[in-house]
């Protein structure tokens, strides 16, 4: 238990590290984005207004309301301390929309879409590299290649293609929205129904190009393992076919571990994409909407929950690692 | 025999994992159909759980989306296809408010206060009407000047009422504008420098009083855009706000006004992320014989809040979509090409009614460019016609057919400038060899040979700047750098993102920059005029009006002070006319194309007998909602 303390000990350190200064970035970045937001919105007040002390009044208005005009430092701790709150703050762009609200709304179809494509798409990777290396053929010759052609596919180049040709051409799936456009939500089989539906392009455009990688990983450390020197010597010793193969793929899945580990990290890269082209209300669509509004706030608050979330998920699996893999405690105890 | 059962089961495993991909996709076929009434649960079981995983928690951590569940007891949990008519490109992002105080409302489908204000929900007095330049009556039934143009009496329409019943009253509208000056709105900030008060006589008459300055208005064109622009709200509910946010300006400014009464023929219905749905409200006023005569004909209207042009352009053309407020490149390809049911305005190009001018200001403080030859050569050398085959893809007329003026495209308009005594002023389409002599003329040269000019020694080099992804506007400016490059001054284009871009705009911060005038309205040409030469608006610290290159001429000044007060038709049309040539001689501005107000397609696979050019029902183009456009949804008829 020692030697688990330590390593706990340890990942748990990094990850606080990465954590202060995911926060400190998170916060900072956006900011040094040229151009002022409150000029955006109060275009928007100013706008049709002829008089002209009238418009400097309100647009001097914002920037005390926004505390802009204040030196970042202390921006920043308003802010931190807010946020220890729970208080994300009040975003530019859906002003006076608070960021929370807005957040609370988004994200849970990200988490929905998300992590069930990811772990679908690890799954079926997994179980097609095994497949590879251990039957090889047809499996080995072109469905992993054409799994790993796809995977090479950006995440917004595989929803545009499927955006057109199983939305536009084929007409068999809608192309935009979380539910249907003429379905107000409500508890209903047809609402349930359209929301499946609307499911399945964001779904589909992340699981295929998550196949190919994760199945190449396990292509290669499964022939490895399969030509072990244990393997032999089982052979040799009679150990039936089925229960070797179950000891090679115990092995072999350790890495996989660690991609999955690192392809819930490369989410916001590839996934969150897939969301804007088919704009589906989560996360991602809503990042755009506060890069594009230049929403302080807002940014912040989406690239932290983000980092979070892939902070956490990458510290369970580090942890689990330790439980799965006998030889993380031995190397801590050594 | 065990390996080839092996790979008989991994076969089968892959063709499962084909099967589910493939029958995921295929379920979706039906959510488009839709508007199944089939069995319904009961809304007031919400709380249950539902059978489908994930997707069921994420609804309920939607807090919009409870009360609609709310309400959908009473309807089938959808907006009929055939009861509604579905919008795009008006609402971007999620709506935040109902108040028309509030300074930041997002909120452009339910609630826009502009000379053609959209008034589905809250009414102004009047509408304005871009096809004849009149006001047509709303709240109020008629209105008139006092003759010394100091008072302007309103007569309220007695049939009038809110939607709880109460009946619209002269108190209503004073009420409402005392509380936009109370709480110093936007509205009660710009409309209190022309406006000395507001005042019931009566119930049913209402008295503005302008606001003075040396015996005559400061500007009774403005009162007069009063009527149309601004919303009346109830007495009664605004007490009610206020009492609830203890008077304070910030709170009563801010409040959602989600249980809102007012007098339009919608009410709000429900909104979330994705959309937002009114509904009709079927004990709307407007139906008595003094209005309209009938209820609109869609129960329903509905926004998907797309995320971008692109993705409510694909809704249009799957016919998800009846009107669509978006530019639509080469949209006559949609009837021509795909045989899509989607019309416009025109048949032909320039398909919609133009009514602004997208222009490129000249920064009048720099060097180089203060010198009027500089400028009028930069624009005589412009290609406007490839700008608006290219950027606008031929949907606004050219300078050839329609000849530049102050007043901009609108026929309306025109009639206040003599168009044929500009004829001498005007400029062929990309005439380099006329700008380069205009050029040498005024001695500004190539000297050191390098192949740009000269003015006091320095080169002649200039920033074309607007903001990065307006791509129609993006590829005006680059025109305007090849026509620079034409006749030996160094035109780069810069686009920066959207607010730096206003930074430079507001603070003339730029060489050459680029927006566009106002649209028709009850002040237009006024509004133009003011637009391209105010110096009261160069002169604001922060400007977002108008006249951004900071050109400054006392003779314009002059008659921009003088046409508000004046009624003559004939002394208007010379002032315009003056302003009009100072415009083209002086050039500290330069329209490049022009542009409808509402960008307008429909698709007649639903809704059909929308307005158009060759309707002759005097009904403008504005999307069904805006001014008297709003007449067009008492006109609408089922496809089929």
């Amino acid at each position: 238990m020692k030697g688990y303390k330590k390593y706990y000990g340890q990942k748990l350190f990094w990850y606080l590290l990465t954590l202060i200064f995911a926060v400190i970035l998170n916060f900072v970045l956006p900011r040094l984005m040229p151009g002022d937001p409150v000029s955006a919105i109060a275009a928007r007040a100013v706008g049709g207004m002829t008089d002209s002390t009238a418009i400097q009044k309100v647009i001097n208005d914002y920037v005390e309301k926004f505390g802009i005009n204040k030196p970042m430092y202390q921006q920043f701790f308003m802010w931190l301390g807010n946020v220890l709150k729970g208080d994300f703050g009040v975003s530019f762009s859906q002003y006076p929309r608070p960021v929370s609200d807005i957040i609370n709304s988004a994200v849970w179809w990200t988490v929905a879409l998300q992590l069930p494509a990811i772990i679908v798409g690890w799954l079926l990777g997994n179980i097609l590299g095994a497949i590879a290396a251990y039957i090889r053929g047809v499996f080995d010759k072109a469905i992993l290649p054409f799994f790993l052609f796809v995977s090479n596919i950006p995440a917004f180049g595989m929803a545009t293609i499927l955006l057109f040709v199983f939305s536009i051409k084929l007409g068999i799936a809608p192309a935009s929205g979380g539910y249907g456009y003429d379905l107000i939500p409500n508890v209903s089989w047809t609402f349930v129904k359209s929301v499946i539906g609307h499911y399945q392009l964001p779904f589909w455009s992340i699981v295929l190009i998550t196949i190919g990688g994760q199945a190449i990983g396990m292509r290669s450390m499964s022939i490895y393992e399969l030509n072990a020197d244990y393997v032999k010597y089982s052979r040799f010793l009679g150990i039936k076919d089925s229960k070797i193969v179950g000891y090679v793929f115990r092995n072999a899945m350790l890495p996989q571990i660690t991609g999955l580990a690192l392809s819930l990290g490369t989410m916001i890269g590839g996934a969150l994409v897939a969301e804007i082209i088919f704009s589906y209300p989560g996360l991602g669509t809503t990042l755009l909407t506060a890069v594009t509004g230049q929403d302080y706030p807002l940014l912040s608050a989406c690239t932290l929950i983000i980092t979070i979330m892939v902070l956490i998920a990458n510290l369970v699996v580090e942890l689990l690692y330790g439980v799965i893999d006998p030889r993380v405690k031995a190397n801590q105890q050594d | 025999m065990k390996e080839i059962m092996k790979k008989v089961t991994a076969l089968l495993c892959v063709g499962t994992m084909s099967a589910v991909m493939l029958a995921g996709c295929g379920s979706s076929a039906q959510p488009a159909a839709t508007a199944e009434p089939a069995a319904e649960e009961p809304a007031a079981e919400e709380a249950a759980e539902e059978p489908a995983e994930e997707e069921a928690a994420e609804e309920e951590a939607e807090p919009a989306e409870e009360e609609a569940a709310e309400e959908a007891s009473t309807d089938e949990g959808s907006t009929p296809r055939n009861e509604t008519l579905y919008f795009a490109g008006q609402q971007w992002g999620t709506i935040n408010d109902w108040n028309p105080m509030s300074p930041n409302s997002n909120n452009a489908m339910g609630q826009t206060q502009k000379d053609t204000a959209r008034t589905l929900i809250w009414e102004t007095l009047f509408m304005y009407n871009s096809m004849d330049g009149k006001l047509y009556g709303l709240l109020g039934k008629e209105y008139s000047w006092n003759d010394d143009m100091t008072v302007l009496t309103v007569k309220m329409n007695p049939d009038a009422h809110w939607s709880d019943g109460e009946p619209v009253t002269a108190d209503d509208v004073a009420y409402t504008y005392d509380t936009h000056v109370k709480y110093e709105s936007s509205t009660g900030a710009d409309y209190s420098t022309y406006i000395d008060s507001i005042t019931a006589k009566d119930a049913e008459t209402v008295e503005i009083a302008a606001k003075l300055d040396g015996g005559k208005a400061v500007n009774p064109l403005k009162v007069t855009a009063y009527l149309c622009n601004i919303y009346v709200m109830p007495k009664a509910y605004l007490e009610k706000v206020e009492e609830r946010n203890g008077e304070d300006p910030d709170k009563v400014k801010q409040d959602t006004m989600e249980d809102l009464v007012a007098s339009g023929p919608y009410l709000p219905y429900m909104n979330n992320d994705q959309k937002v749905v009114f509904i009709r409200d079927d004990n709307y006023w407007g139906q008595a014989a003094s209005m309209w005569g009938k209820l609109p004909v869609p129960k329903y209207i509905a926004h998907t809040i797309y995320k971008d042009n692109a993705a409510g352009q694909v809704a249009l053309q799957q016919g998800e979509v009846d009107v669509c407020q978006q530019f639509i490149t080469d949209v006559q390809k949609l009837w021509l090409d795909e045989d899509l049911p989607i019309s416009t305005w025109y048949d032909e190009a320039p398909y919609g009614m133009t009514a602004t001018m997208p222009s490129m200001f000249f920064n009048c403080e720099k060097p180089g460019l203060d010198q009027a030859a500089v400028r009028k050569a930069i624009a005589m050398a412009v290609d406007y016609e490839q700008i608006i085959a290219s950027a606008m893809s031929g949907q606004s007329q050219t300078f050839d057919e329609l000849p530049r003026c102050i007043a901009g495209p609108a026929e309306s308009d025109r009639a206040y400038v003599d168009i044929d005594s500009l004829k001498d002023l005007q400029w062929k389409n990309k005439d380099v060899e006329g700008a380069k002599a205009l050029l040498d003329e005024a001695g500004i040269t190539d000297e050191d040979g390098d192949g740009i000019r000269e003015y006091k020694g320095e080169n002649l080099s200039f920033k074309a700047e607007c903001p990065t992804g307006w791509t129609d506007w993006n590829a005006s400016m680059e025109i305007v750098a090849a026509a620079g490059k034409d006749i030996g001054i160094d035109i780069s284009t810069y686009f920066p993102e959207a607010n730096s871009f206003y930074d430079d705009m507001t603070t003339c911060n730029f060489d050459i920059c680029m927006w566009s005038a106002p649209g028709a309205g009850p002040m237009s040409p006024y509004s133009k005029a003011m637009f391209y030469f105010s110096e009261e608006y160069a002169k604001l610290a922060s400007n977002w009006s108008g006249n951004f290159g900071h050109y400054m001429n006392d003779d314009a000044e002059k008659i921009l002070q003088q046409i508000p007060l004046e009624t003559d038709e004939a002394k208007l049309k010379e002032y315009y006319t003056e302003l009009s040539k100072i415009w083209l001689e002086e050039v500290p501005s330069v329209a490049l194309m022009y542009r409808p107000e509402q960008f307008y397609s429909v698709n007649e696979s639903v809704w059909t007998n929308y307005p158009a050019a060759d309707s002759g029902n005097n009904i403008p183009p504005l999307v069904c909602t805006d001014g008297y456009g709003i007449a067009a949804l008492y006109e609408l008829e089922l496809a089929e």
